[in-house]
């Protein structure tokens, strides 16, 4: 951890050489970890709503919630007027915090037939926490639509892998553990090439043998422990060993079921191999298996991407009525479970980012979702459904202080995230931002010269359309591609991700135009900032 | 032929959208019915010409002449129609989510049609528009042994569940020639074994081996855990043998459970099959297409195996070369039960007119030819005694045509499953009619917006 960190700053010196160190070293970092923010309103989800109060934090966890709080001495203090805190939000399925390695399909292999476990999709040993990438910008990204924890799961595949649940209080994934191999991912997909299972009855088949195996493994394993003599030892595998965690119930499994076809058949085979399991509902059509649901006391991890599966009768009468499925019938599905008493939490598989996924969850409550709902799915429901509902989702003395200080309702489309606490840590979102909704006054489309504080020079080729701008920069690390930059009256706002010997970094450019110069600044996350003046080149 | 049907049924799927969910959704409760009038071909006792069929909730209560109504009985007047026991197709891939093979091994026994059953399929709802209310449908023929089929009622709407036909055996699908031994896959691949006929009979025989040894070792440890029993622990407990669920499914084969359903089209090895399967007492039931099954007839009928074959469906590869459309009459005539089947979602759609062709090549009569599409295939998937005749006691899945329905002008007009109205063509071309008003309606309104529109600008 030490080392990933120093090796962070090394690279920040590389890129803004002349910052003084102590400029980086942000709240955040700070040792000082007692807050108290006074006067906000608080939705603590564990009563009745505070129209006034306070909460402190230290040393990580939530002190006290409530009207009478006094402050204490030591705490620093956040002028909660006008905002509103809340548990923060927990997206309970995802997979865009993963960067898996790239790896090229050896196509040599179709000819050959060597296909390996991966090319099959029989990956429960591929474990979430290897492979989590939590970058600070990533994580601040997370905070702006109050997200402050997340699970995370390999999903490709049949046996897809094990997931590990992060509080995103810490790019550190060891600081940020919460739970580590706490489900494992089973999917429905085959592989497509000449291999046992490549059809979907298949891939049941192997299911129900994998799991009947991994019992026998198992109780071969444990006669040995116990006896010794006058057995054969078993033989080792990796992959049973892993299988045999979560046979018989030990531990849960999610179904990424593909649609309502692929719930029942999650069901049955539930119930057949006795799994602990959630259904991982991506095709959002949880709410026609109702009754089974409830008969067999599913948990529900529902995407809010709310496509149409292309199994669904809307599919199959083309592009116009699955679009108009996907806009009016898809979208309810949430409001239905609601309405069902069947326990559910969201996903963000399907979704792009963390902004289309809480946007999702607007979708949802404009079909109907009951808005406390659709805040319990976001962090209540989840909390218990990881068995740490005395650890989260609630504004609690004693709980880890993962919260959100917003300017309003946590779900309205205009609602700004001020601050986030997680894991205790402050985290204070700036408004890089040029302001939304004046016109462009100015065009800066074309090559530009930006001299970074410290003597680096930046090209950059920039694209502005009205107030969208994208382009491309060349560093001294590589040339890298932006989009989704802002123009709004003379200020231009912009981010990227650079890549600098091997690690990802985020940046983020705000700056005023006046002519054919600019002059703004470069943050890296929260660690710091270099100022930065602009030419254009004729 | 082929596109034009599917167009004209492309273009009645707006309709379609409303009437479905409303089945998913609302799946009434079958009321009483009296169909009246009707030109009634029960398949078991003649045609009974104007009589009327009461149907009490799922079953055939009463079939005769001039039956009362009585309260609560809704009456539906066929008069001119003919009505004859649902179409039942043996030979059917449709409702199958994923792919119909699981090519991955060469024994696949273990597979099972039961888990990927997709009940949104449209084929469904087509095969029902041919009067088609019960499908066998099954794994494909790229294996020796490919696995487990299911019986499905086309109760359209319904569940993957709501569709099994319960009380159906359960079938194994097994392939010979061409297909397992993958003389027509082209493309990439480990080539696998079998690439003979002798290689894929081996195969069989080399999995029933292994299946025995494996039925052996668990006889043997229940054995031993009763004489552990008995010794009161003296004698240690035995680990038990792994479960090997293609073997479990291979020893159901062998112990007479699943019935045979095996496509082969050769005289030699459908003989050659035979044998083996007598050997190891399987109960081989069905040969399925069995082009060349005319020239064992005897054989055939020595053993008891059906055939479950086209009516003109031939040359399309050469273990297909050596029959004629002939094929099906001669064996029916012989004794051999037969039963035509469709393979194919657009095929299954006009199963009548196949089965009329036995008539001009062959010489069946009427209700031989229309056997082969009801209680021939009832006895082959052993639910003779549900359905396949119009009989007291039998499950109401009936088939109305406007004419005979061997008659090459007929058209289904309904089509009934469990008492239950799944089909009704006049009303499903009444709602096709109001969709497309509707839709024109629309349209129309947009284009006169757009023209105020302009006319404002202006």
């Amino acid at each position: 951890m030490f080392r990933k960190t120093f090796k962070t700053s090394g690279i920040l010196i590389c890129f803004l050489l002349l910052i003084p160190t102590q400029a980086w070293l942000t709240s955040e970092e700070s040792l000082h970890r007692i807050w108290a923010v006074k006067d906000c309103r608080i939705l603590t989800l564990a009563g009745p709503l505070i129209e006034k109060g306070t909460v402190v934090i230290r040393n990580g966890l939530i002190e006290a919630a409530g009207t009478n709080v006094p402050i204490p001495a030591d705490a620093e203090i956040i002028d909660g007027a006008k905002l509103t805190a809340y548990p923060g939000f927990v997206d309970s399925l995802g997979s865009s915090l993963l960067k898996m390695p790239e790896e090229k399909f050896d196509p040599a292999k179709v000819y050959s037939g060597d296909f390996s476990d991966k090319d099959k999709g029989l990956t429960p040993e591929v474990k979430a926490f290897d492979f989590v990438n939590l970058g600070k910008a990533t994580i601040e990204k997370y905070h702006t639509f109050g997200i402050t924890a997340a699970q995370v799961l390999p999903d490709k595949g049949i046996l897809t892998g094990q997931a590990s649940l992060f509080s995103l209080g810490n790019p550190d994934k060891n600081k940020a553990l919460l739970l580590k191999d706490n489900m494992l991912g089973l999917g429905f997909s085959a592989a497509n090439f000449m291999v046992y299972p490549n059809s979907l009855m298949g891939v049941i088949a192997y299911l129900r043998q994998a799991f009947s195996d991994a019992a026998y493994y198992d109780l071969k394993r444990l006669r040995w422990q116990k006896e010794k003599k006058g057995l054969e030892r078993p033989d080792y595998s990796g992959q049973l060993e892993i299988l045999a965690d979560y046979q018989a119930a030990k531990k849960p499994v999610i179904f990424l079921c593909r649609n309502q076809h692929d719930i029942r058949r999650a069901l049955s085979l539930a119930e057949e191999l006795k799994l602990d399991f959630f259904i991982g509902d991506l095709g959002s059509e949880a709410s026609l298996v109702i009754p089974e649901l409830k008969k067999a006391k599913a948990r529900v991890l529902c995407t809010v991407a709310f496509k149409a599966p292309a199994t669904s009768f809307h599919s199959q009468q083309g592009k116009d009525a699955r679009d108009k499925a996907e806009k009016e019938i898809y979208p309810k599905n949430p409001a239905k479970l609601a309405e069902a008493g069947i326990p559910f939490a969201f996903s963000s598989l399907g979704t792009d980012d963390p902004k289309s996924f809480i946007e999702g969850v607007q979708k949802a409550v404009e079909a109907g979702l009951p808005h406390e709902k659709a805040i319990e799915a976001l962090a209540k429901t989840p909390a218990s459904f990881f068995g740490l509902d005395k650890a989260l989702g609630t504004i609690e003395t004693g709980k880890i202080a993962n919260l959100v200080l917003a300017t309003g309702d946590p779900l309205a489309k205009d609602v700004k995230v001020k601050y986030v606490f997680a894991d205790g840590q402050k985290f204070e979102l700036k408004e890089a931002k040029a302001k939304d909704g004046e016109k462009p006054a100015v065009n800066i489309s074309g090559k530009w010269e930006l001299s970074v504080e410290g003597g680096i020079k930046l090209t950059v080729d920039f694209m502005q359309q009205d107030a969208a701008l994208s382009g491309k920069m060349t560093t001294p690390f590589g040339v890298f591609d932006f989009t989704g930059g802002t123009v709004s009256g003379k200020e231009i706002y912009f981010e990227m991700t650079i890549s600098v010997g091997g690690q990802e970094i985020d940046l983020y450019f705000s700056a005023s135009v006046e002519g054919d110069t600019m002059r703004g600044s470069v943050v890296q996350g929260t660690q710091g900032s270099a100022e930065f003046t602009g030419k254009r080149i004729p | 032929m082929k596109s034009r049907t599917f167009i004209f049924l492309l273009a009645g799927l707006l309709a379609l959208a409303n009437l479905a969910p409303a089945q998913a959704s609302a799946p009434m409760s079958p009321k009483n019915l009296l169909l009246k009038n009707g030109n009634i071909i029960t398949v078991s006792g003649g045609t009974i010409e104007g009589g009327d069929i009461l149907i009490q909730g799922k079953k055939i209560a009463k079939v005769g002449k001039s039956l009362p109504a009585g309260p609560d009985v809704e009456v539906i007047d066929l008069k001119g129609k003919w009505v004859m026991p649902g179409i039942i197709d043996s030979h059917s891939h449709i409702a199958v989510e994923g792919s119909v093979n699981e090519m991955g091994d060469l024994i696949t026994a273990e597979v099972n049609i039961k888990d990927v059953i997709n009940p949104e399929d449209i084929n469904i709802y087509y095969a029902l528009t041919g009067g088609v209310t019960t499908i066998h449908t099954m794994h494909g023929s790229a294996n020796p042994i490919g696995g487990r089929g299911i019986v499905l009622k086309l109760r359209w709407g319904g569940s993957a569940k709501d569709l099994i036909f319960e009380g159906a055996p359960t079938t194994s699908k097994w392939a010979l020639g061409e297909n397992p031994k993958q003389s027509n896959f082209s493309g990439p691949g480990r080539a696998r074994y079998p690439k003979t006929r002798m290689g894929v009979e081996a195969a069989i025989r080399k999995e029933f081996e292994e299946a025995k040894d494996y039925m052996r070792g668990w006889d043997d440890y229940n054995r031993k855990v009763k004489d552990s029993q008995a010794s009161k622990g003296k004698k240690p407990l035995p680990v038990p043998p792994r479960k090997d669920l293609r073997l479990e499914a291979v020893s159901d084969i062998l112990r007479g459970k699943d019935w045979v359903r095996c496509h082969g089209y050769q005289s030699e090895e459908m003989l050659s099959i035979m044998r083996l399967c007598k050997e190891y007492g399987v109960k081989l039931v069905c040969f399925e297409h069995g082009l060349e099954g005319y020239r064992i007839t005897n054989e055939l009928v020595q053993y008891g195996v059906a055939v479950s074959t086209f009516a003109d469906f031939w040359a399309y590869k050469w273990e297909a070369y050596q029959t004629l459309p002939h094929a099906a009459a001669l064996m029916a005539k012989r004794g051999v039960i037969v039963a035509i089947g469709s393979d194919d979602a657009e095929r299954m759609r006009h199963l009548f007119n196949d089965a009329a062709k036995t008539l001009r090549f062959g010489g069946l009569t009427e209700l031989e030819a229309l056997k082969t599409l009801t209680i021939n295939p009832a006895i082959i998937l052993g639910i003779d005694k549900f359905s396949g005749t119009i009989d007291i006691g039998k499950d109401a899945d009936l088939a109305i045509f406007n004419r005979h329905p061997l008659d090459p002008y007929t058209v289904c007009q309904m089509t009934l499953v469990d008492g239950k109205i799944y089909f009704d063509r006049a009303k499903y071309l009444d709602d096709m009619k109001k969709a497309e008003e509707e839709k024109k309606k629309k349209e129309e309104e947009a284009k006169k917006a757009k023209e105020k529109k302009n006319g404002a600008e202006d």
